[in-house]
């Protein structure tokens, strides 16, 4: 080995002494388990110097007590065993290198989320489970070297994706701070939701008055490049460069189009304008609403006459005086670099069809909530009147429902969306404030008046006489002569039926993610919750992070959110990107492959699985060479390598094998090593802890950044050592944090899975488990499945399969 | 904005396309089928009738889907077939 990897790789002399810290993070943990037993039988394990128990050891007194700790008994390692790594690592590697240790030099025991509040109720077994943890961890770091880390430029360009009110936002902070934006908007103008709703609560503003000018800000700011009528269709690289394509497809009209309108007036072809929710029509060449940024028209080449590729039609071409049609425009690939990600791509409206005792889609006169924003407003199709469908007359009785497509377990749609019961209570009073004699009932499941000045326009909605009945309908039938509607239902406070019979029936329908933020997803390589909106790198603290570094989230992609919300959490966002610009550089974890060219024999199997070819064979030098920039750290290249040529730097394999070992020391047979990627799995058993799902306590989670990571060695060692079961818990198939590196995971347990049944095994006792970031209950419960499968594993065969994997 | 269009708009009649009246000058017709081959509105079709030069002329199948694109006037190599916008009465009225 060369002099400098050993020092690196630190068998150096220097005697090790480990410090650690077990924390009762008030009763959080202290409450399930006895802490003061967990320290002193910490105190036992080998190279421990010092171990305490401490009541809230990420406090500043604790941090104070590590630091004069570390001076005091010259520790030279040390150790917590407190909350998530996910949540508290960086605190106490902060701490770490401000008393002179190198951060690497920290290992984290997770005995909250991982340990006490998933086995609230049996003291004992987990006390011995937080034994294990830290066992592992005080093995782990052992072995830990001091890592350096290399520093990345960051481009001091961003890009938005989405172009409503929270990308508008987000591109006009980040252009007025001095950042060049490129603002990509897949609709023809920019606007989004908020363009297309009359008013805004509690305010009653106009929406559209208040966004104009901003839309329009946008359109002439000189750091804004907006690209409408396109979409991202590839992103490549990493944070602070990010390397985008973006599809800008044609508008067969030049930017020299004044937006007179000539073309449209002489145009053949009508359509139901989908701004207008289909309630009004437009031209095969339109502009979407009046104030549409940009201005440019544009042709609809799926209802266009020259759709085929001949001009068949030309009507449009004579009646613009600029010359500005041209039909030859062809689709463009433009590609860019940045250095920050912003995604502002909003949320979908339920659609209420799928609810068929409400009968929308059938009855002309249940419309929904959007469709009652183009009615009212005065650029819509009735100019501002509200008039039923059916016959166009004005109505004099009218209800809303609420939470439709919101909180209810059919449609698997359980979230509140957040803006429907303000949007019901400002529709009412704009009614009343038209028409003050029509009547107005609201049917409610809870009334959520929560924020700033809400409570006061609810009150103003009750005073005017608009009555709040709490009771969804169960149904709504049409009288078929006249198209008014019957609701029945139960009115829960009063406990009695209801009939009413109204002219026209508002359903208050719900936000939905995006159709296509599967694909956002997909590119980013970011993660979803279990309802589909976009998940942050934390709930509380970094609520507009994405996980992956550089990405930032604005508005209703994250979760439902109303316009003041999602334009706060624009400029949270615009604020959070523009910090690492402002830098200008950022240092990357220092967790890339470490070689050993003396193993080496440029077989090249390590590059053909790094999914960021951040390996490249030296065939001639028979040796391979790492290009740190470009790694994103998953190390599946050193769970591919046979030879041992590579290792992945802070989790090497030593490292691993010593937590494996650490965990099958003492009743092996009743443990389950388990193998969790830091992204999805890992993330997702914390999210188990934090809502407190119960399982049985027979699981020790051993974390790798990827699932990729684990070598079928880990595998083999953990069954060599009488470990009843292993698990291998990943990202799911697609939604891999390291591009598609979940594959070769897959791939690895497979061939595992064949050489256990070669052996006679029973390959149960391996198993994989794709999980996400937000189910808590998927892993629970295959933890549960789990239990039951190893108790009826015999010793027998526990040993058996000791032999057949070497083990003695 | 993918949510489902299913109405017919309320302000439909507000748009309302100019009415076409399609002339076909049948014994003029050399039967090419240029007319039938490039209507963007599929609105002719080869009809069984036999004219004076012996082919089959183009037959209307449905004058309410022409939108006065007039392309089957610009690509009959015979001059046999224009279109013209119908005058209705009330529009006639108002036109004066």
């Amino acid at each position: 080995m060369v002099e400098g990897e050993k020092q690196k790789l630190g068998e150096s002399s220097e005697e090790v002494r480990i410090g650690v810290y077990v924390c009762h993070c008030g009763l959080n943990i202290a409450g399930s388990l006895n802490c003061e037993e967990v320290a002193k039988f910490a105190s036992t394990l080998p190279h421990v110097v010092l171990a305490k128990d401490y009541r809230y050891t990420c406090s500043d007194q604790g941090q104070a007590m590590i630091k004069s700790d570390i001076k005091e008994h010259k520790l030279n390692r040390v150790v917590v065993a407190s909350c998530s790594p996910r949540l508290h690592e960086p605190t106490f590697r902060k701490v770490c290198e401000e008393a002179g240790l190198n951060k690497y030099l920290f290992e984290m025991a997770n005995i909250r989320e991982q340990c006490s509040w998933v086995h609230l109720y049996d003291r004992e077994a987990a006390t011995e489970k937080a034994k294990d943890l830290v066992k592992m961890a005080v093995a782990k770091a052992a072995l830990l070297q001091p890592l350096e880390e290399i520093e990345v430029p960051i481009l001091r360009k961003a890009l938005v994706i989405g172009g409503g009110v929270a990308g508008i936002q987000a591109a006009l902070d980040l252009a007025d701070t001095g950042y060049e934006v490129y603002l990509v908007e897949k609709e023809p103008s920019i606007g989004g939701m908020m363009a297309r709703i009359d008013k805004t609560f509690p305010t009653m503003d106009c929406s559209i008055c208040i966004l104009a000018p901003k839309m329009s800000d946008v359109g002439h700011h000189p750091n804004i490049e907006l690209l409408a009528n396109s979409e991202v269709i590839d992103v490549k690289g990493y944070i602070g460069n990010f390397h985008v394509k973006i599809l800008k497809k044609p508008r067969y009209v030049t930017k020299d189009c004044s937006a007179c309108g000539e073309c449209a007036k002489v145009c053949p072809v009508i359509a139901p304008n989908e701004f207008d929710a289909g309630l009004a029509v437009r031209h095969a060449i339109y502009t979407p609403f009046a104030q549409a940024v940009p201005a440019t028209y544009i042709i609809d080449m799926r209802l266009c006459l020259n759709k085929e590729g001949i001009i068949v039609c030309d009507k449009c071409i004579r009646a613009c005086e600029r010359q500005a049609i041209n039909f030859e425009m062809k689709p463009e690939t433009v590609e860019i670099d940045v250095g920050t990600i912003i995604v502002a791509t909003g949320a979908d409206v339920f659609d209420p069809s799928t609810l068929p005792n409400y009968g929308y889609g059938k009855y002309p006169n249940v419309i929904t909530s959007l469709e009652f924003e183009r009615l009212i407003n005065a650029g819509g199709p009735s100019g501002g009147h509200l008039i039923r469908p059916s016959d166009k007359q004005i109505p004099k009785r009218v209800a809303f429902v609420q939470c439709v497509g919101s909180r209810s377990n059919r449609n698997e749609r359980q979230y509140c969306s957040n803006v429907c019961c303000m949007n019901t209570i400002k529709d009412s009073l704009l009614i009343k404030e038209h028409w003050p004699e029509t009547e107005i009932y609201v049917f409610y499941v809870d009334i959520r008046a929560y924020g700033k000045g809400f409570e006061d326009l609810y009150r103003r909605a009750r005073e005017e006489g608009v009555k709040f009945i709490r009771g969804l309908p169960a149904e709504i039938i049409e009288d078929k002569k006249t198209r008014n509607l019957w609701l029945i239902g139960e009115n829960t406070l009063q406990k009695e039926l209801y009939k009413i019979n109204v002219d026209m029936v508002i359903l208050s329908v719900g936000l939905e993610p995006r159709k296509d933020s599967e694909i956002i997803q997909r590119l980013l390589t970011i993660s979803r919750t279990q309802h589909g909106f976009f998940l942050e790198a934390h709930p509380k603290l970094r609520p507009v992070d994405a996980a992956t570094g550089g990405i930032f989230f604005a508005g209703c992609a994250e979760a439902p959110k109303d316009i003041k919300d999602s334009v706060t959490q624009a400029s949270a966002a615009a604020a959070r990107a523009g910090i690492l610009m402002a830098k200008g550089k950022i240092s990357v974890e220092a967790i890339t492959p470490i070689t050993f060219p003396e193993n080496c024999k440029a077989c090249g199997l390590c590059t053909k699985v790094c999914p960021y070819n951040a390996l490249t064979l030296r065939k001639e030098l028979k040796r391979v060479e790492v290009i740190e920039a470009a790694c994103g750290g998953c190390g599946t290249c050193a769970a591919e390598c046979p030879f041992e040529a590579l290792t992945q730097k802070h989790f090497t394999d030593k490292q691993i094998l010593a937590q494996i070992d650490a965990v099958t020391e003492h009743e092996a047979h009743k443990k389950i090593v388990a193998f969790c990627c830091n992204w999805c799995a890992y993330a997702g058993a914390d999210f188990a802890g934090v809502s407190r799902m119960q399982y049985p306590p027979d699981v020790r989670i051993i974390r790798t950044m990827c699932s990729g990571r684990v070598s079928p060695k880990f595998i083999e060692r953990a069954f060599a050592r009488g470990a009843a079961a292993v698990l291998v818990a990943g990202c799911h198939p697609g939604d891999c944090h390291y591009i598609n590196t979940n594959y070769q995971t897959q791939k690895r347990v497979e061939r595992f899975w064949k050489k256990m049944e070669q052996l006679g095994l029973n390959k149960e006792r391996l198993q994989l488990l794709w999980a996400s970031a937000a189910e808590g209950e998927r892993i629970a419960s295959k933890i549960r499945e789990m239990h039951e499968m190893i108790r009826k594993i015999s010793l027998d065969e526990i040993e058996r399969t000791k032999k057949a994997f070497g083990g003695s | 904005m993918p949510e489902r269009i299913w109405r017919k708009p309320l302000d439909s009649e507000k748009a309302k396309l100019p009415k076409a009246e399609i002339h076909i000058l049948r014994d003029q017709c050399k039967g090419c089928g240029y007319c039938i081959q490039y209507c963007p509105q599929r609105v002719l079709e080869e009809s069984n009738d036999i004219n004076a030069r012996g082919v089959h002329p183009p037959r209307v199948v449905d004058e309410s889907k022409c939108v006065l694109c007039s392309f089957c006037t610009s690509v009959c190599p015979d001059f046999a077939i224009f279109v013209i916008e119908k005058k209705e009465c009330k529009e006639n009225v108002k036109h004066d």
